[in-house]
Parts: C-alpha cells; structure tokens; sequence
C-alpha cells in the first residue's frame, strides 16, 4: 500500500469516528475533540512556516490569542456571523505575522526564534496588562457565537463547525504543499541563495510564510471561541508554543500527515495528564528527550526521499 | 519626585542591579559557554538554576545536613546533571544530525523532566527560600542601603568570574574550552578530546547554575516556576553578546540595573516585559550584541 491510499484510509478512518462521535459520546469528549482539532489547524500553521518554509519560528501562541480576543471582541460588540468573528481574527493575525515576518530577514535559526520567542512573550503581557480590551488578569468571558440567529451554546452545537473548519485549514495545507508556492517556500528552507538563483523573491516567500501561519493560528483561536465562553492570558504562554512545536517536530518536520498525527497524539496526552501536572511534565520531558534522542526526524519523516527522486527522475 | 529623590533612586537602583545583576551574569555565563562549545542554546538553563536551588533546600530541610555538606554537594549534584545530559542525551541527538530545532527541544525535555521531578518532592508546593548564612545588618554606600547578604552575593559572583577567566586563559583545560568554541575541527586536529571538553563544559555550566542558585536562594523564595528567571539571563547573553563571556557579564549588570531602575522609576509591572523588549530590540537593532563583535556570515 503505498503513502498516498495510506493517507485515505487515515482520513476515511478519521471521519467516520468524527460523523459518528456526536451520537455516542458526552459533552466532555467532544470538548475534547473539538480542542483537538484547534490543535491540528495550529500545528498545520506552525507547519507552514517551520516545516514548509525553514524558519524557526516561536510566536506562534501570541498570534493565537490575537485569533481569540479578536473573534471573542468583535463576536461581543457586534454579534455578527461567526464566520466574520473567526476571518477578522486571522486577517489581524496574518497582518501582524506579517510584519514579524521581517525579523526572519534580519536572522536566522536561533536568533529568529530568540526574537520571536521575546515577541510571544511580550504579546502575553500585553494581553495580561491591556485591561480595557482584554479583561487583563481577570480573564475575558466570550458570548456564544452565532450564525444567523442558531446560537452555539455547548460543545455538539460547535462539534461540525470546529470540524468542518480543522478539515478546510487541512485542505488547505495540502493544496499550499503542492502548489508552486509551496516548491518555492521549501528551495528557500533548502537555501536562500540557491532560491535566489532560481528568481524566487525570498524575502517576499519568508514574510508571507509568516503571515499564512499567523493566520492559520488567528483562525484557530477563532475556532476555539466557538466552544468556550472564557479566556485567559495564563494558557497563552510559551507552554502552549513548545506544546504545538512538539506537535510538528515529532509528528515530522515537513509532514502535513505528522502535524495532524502530532496534534491528536500530544493534545491527547496533555489533556489526559492534566489532572497530574508533576507526572505529566516527567513523562512530557521524557517523549521529549526520547524522541529527539531515537527519532530526530519524526515519526512521519518526509521530504528526504525527494532529492534522490529528482536526482533518480523514477516516479511522478 | 524631586532631584535628590531622582538622584537616591538612581543610586538604590545601580547598586540593587549590580547584586542581581551578577547572578544574571554567571547564568549568561553558564548559557554562553554551552551555546559557544556545542552550539546548544540551552533552554533548560532556568531549570538547572532552580533544581540547584532545590537539591540545597532538600539537603538543609530534609536530610538535616550542614551548610558546609550542602555547598559541595549542590555543586557537585548539579554538575553531574549537566555532564550526564551532555554525554548521554545531546551527544546522541547532535549525532543524529540534530540541528537547531531537535537540540532546543532536547533540552525543552529537560526542563520539563526537572520541573516535573522537583514537583515530585513536594518541596515546591509552598515557596521557599534558603536560610542566610550571614547576618541581617545593612552595609550604607552612598545614599544607599544593601543588605549583607547582597554584598556577599556580589563578592562571590565577582570571584567566581574571575576564577573562570583565569580559567579560560591560564588552564589547559580552559583554552581547550576556549579552542572547541572558536574550531571544533582544529581543535580535534591538535589532540583535544571533543567530547570530553562538551561534557567537561556542560558540568561547568551545571556548576556555576547551581552557585548561582546558592548564592540567590537566600535571598529571594522560590518556586519551581522561579526557572523563568533564566529569561533574564538570555536578555543578558544577548545583550552583551551571544557568544561574548565578557559580553555575558557586562550584560548581566547591564540588564539587572535596567531591571531595578525600571521598577523604581516607571512600574514593577513593566519589569517583566523588559527583557523581552531588550532581546527584541538588541536583536534588531545590534544582532551581535555590545561585545560580540563583526557578525559571522556563512558562505553557502
């Protein structure tokens, strides 16, 4: 069976337990579920900019928050669709990733993702410390979202719509690896200069890299306020970065099937641990370790086969 | 605020920053060192701070031993954590061709495996701090006042880095350090050991954590959540200079006295976004830092 068949069947698989699941399970797995998948479509966007275009980036948290208060603002102040809440939350993400972009111009490898990583941080303490917008350290209460009048107060009435959402983002993905765009962006992780030489605008790819991926996490922080009525700055830390980095880097760099397999793996685990924190981060440094020990690359490891491809001119 | 008000508070607040700010220093130290002969950023610096921090605490409060015992075996505990991790985790995933990412999640691993350990104890449920060996009086200098404790911190941390530097300079073993970090190859072509000095470092850096937790312990209560403040030490490092040790220290005193004038002058809220925004504009504006000299530029 090769990859490709492989990859239908997980997906088969994969929906037909989610077409299943809101006959069959309580409130309490579907939140969990529907967490899980804000997971996939953050992960998918770290993967954008890490896997696909090569940049080490660790802001990816504060653009999900901006994704939350943004939905959660806009959705209280004018209760549009929730759709409109969701698109204004990943268009002021993708703007700002945008223009944080610009640091990958300036550096590289672990001097970007210091910068970025000073940049998360201080987006978290502007949403502890900006009281009149964000509720500060109190935390901000969201009002259900809604779509023409039908109004998502619990975790089955936002179920298809968080799904419906992960599974777009995922198309989307997949159809960005494969279009030219995603070539470009991944001769430029290769090398800026070979990408150069070949005419492709690197500093044009890496910024909008960025932007994509800004929006990928502002649109999941959009998905997550469907099912959650509260917010607060305390779990829009680096915690919550190096959980969705852990996502990708183990599930595979470069690999859209290791994003998503990464996200449900490590949601699963951390939401199953969280009753036991010391046991949880124990084990959590561990897999940690190990896998980076064992299994560099990823379980999905990917993308290495293709230069003796081109090399070899077999396959399609 | 009047002008001997503004005059006072600068004085508090460079002579407080000189004490905090030495121990930012000897963990920029420890940070450097590491990133200078492996190329590791070392994310779990702030965790082997404060398991020094609680390794002390366990040895005075619930193996009853003396202060004398406990020094000793801090360091030592320390150090064979970090010589340990080097030879027996990074080793391995630099070998399998680990790169940025891989290594910074390596020791992301660490510090969870630590902070989940310390937990473990349940030495950490209430915050701590470790008893003082020296006695409660104020030493006035200036219009300012320390207390005793402070000096002695600034004093030892002071020592300290000149112990290393005579180290670094004087020692074999130190400019065997000092050679890996400038060329891995040339080095290993005139006979140094590159994997005993990686591991010899990552016990160094493991020692001077552990005497910088000694030395602040007393001072302030820990938690095992104090690791963040490592993020000051990486303000520092890059401040001065990412791969400077001298850029290390000039930035620890440099971001400790920031720190403190900060707090005195505009909020104590704003204290915590300042290393941040140092990083940030350190990086954007001076990538190399005050001393860290003409950057490298890699040919393809």
């Amino acid at each position: 069976m090769n990859k490709g068949s492989l990859d239908r069947w997980a997906l088969g698989v994969l929906a037909v337990v989610l077409l299943v699941l809101p006959f069959t399970v309580t409130g309490y797995v579907l939140y969990v579920v529907n967490l899980l998948m804000v997971f996939v479509v953050l992960a998918l966007g770290l993967h954008v900019v890490i896997g696909e275009a090569g940049q080490f980036a660790l802001s990816h948290t504060a653009f999900y928050g901006i994704g939350i208060y943004t939905a959660g603002l806009v959705n209280t102040a004018w209760h549009p669709p929730f759709i409109v809440s969701i698109l204004a939350g990943g268009a002021l993400a993708a703007l700002l990733g945008y223009v944080i972009g610009l640091l990958a111009l300036r550096m590289r490898d672990i001097y970007l993702a210091l910068a970025t990583f000073a940049f998360g941080e201080a987006m978290q303490w502007v949403f502890l410390n900006w009281d009149k917008v964000t509720g500060g350290s109190n935390g901000m209460r969201m009002q259900p979202a809604q779509l023409f009048g039908y109004q998502l107060t619990n975790d089955l009435q936002a179920f298809p719509f968080v799904v419906g959402g992960a599974a777009l983002m995922l198309w989307l993905t997949v159809a960005l690896s494969r279009s030219q765009y995603g070539s470009a962006l991944r001769a430029v992780r290769e090398s800026d200069v070979a990408a150069l030489a070949m005419g492709i605008n690197v500093k044009r790819m890496k910024q909008t890299a960025f932007a994509i991926s800004a929006a990928f996490a502002g649109i999941a922080g959009g998905l997550y306020t469907l099912f959650t009525s509260f917010i607060h700055p305390e779990s829009l830390g680096f915690q919550t970065t190096i959980l969705v980095l852990t996502m990708v880097v183990v599930g595979g760099i470069g690999s859209v099937r290791g994003a998503v397999a990464g996200a449900i793996a490590f949601g699963l685990i951390s939401e199953l641990l969280r009753q036991a924190l010391s046991i949880q981060e124990v084990i959590y440094g561990a897999i940690l370790m190990g896998f980076m020990m064992f299994k560099p690359k990823g379980l999905f490891a990917d993308r290495e086969v293709k230069r003796t491809r081109a090399a070899g001119g077999s396959h399609g | 605020m009047s002008f001997s008000d503004i005059w006072l508070f600068l004085q508090q607040g460079v002579l407080s920053g000189l004490v905090t700010g030495s121990v930012y220093a000897l963990l920029a130290i420890a940070i450097v060192t590491v990133f200078k002969t492996t190329d590791v950023p070392n994310f779990s610096q702030g965790e082997i701070f404060m398991a020094g921090g609680y390794v002390a605490l366990m040895g005075l409060l619930v193996f009853k031993l003396s202060y004398a015992l406990v020094i000793p075996l801090t360091l030592a505990v320390m150090a064979g954590v970090g010589a340990l991790f080097q030879r027996f985790v990074m080793e391995r995933v630099t070998g399998s061709r680990g790169v940025g990412v891989q290594l910074v999640i390596a020791t992301l691993g660490l510090a969870y495996l630590l902070k989940g350990l310390v937990r473990q104890t349940g030495l950490g449920d209430t915050p701590r701090s470790l008893p003082s060996l020296v006695g409660d009086g104020a030493v006035i200098i200036g219009d300012a006042a320390l207390t005793r404790l402070d000096v002695v911190i600034f004093v030892v941390s002071v020592a300290v880095m000149l112990l290393l530097y005579a180290m670094f300079n004087r020692t074999r073993i130190g400019k065997a350090m000092r050679a890996v970090g400038m060329n891995p190859k040339g080095a290993q072509i005139v006979g140094i050991n590159l994997s005993r000095i990686r591991i010899l470092v990552w016990a160094l850096s493991g020692l001077i954590s552990a005497l910088a937790a000694l030395l602040i312990t007393p001072k302030i209560l820990i938690t095992p959540d104090i690791a963040h403040i490592a993020i000051l030490a990486y303000a520092a490092a890059i401040v001065g200079g990412f791969t400077s040790l001298p850029g290390a220290v000039l930035g620890g005193f440099i971001i400790g006295i920031v720190e403190n004038l900060v707090g005195l002058f505009i909020s104590t809220n704003a204290i915590v976004v300042a290393p941040f925004l140092a990083i940030l504009v350190t990086l954007i504006v001076r990538p190399q830092g005050i001393l860290g000299g003409k950057p490298q530029v890699k040919k393809v």
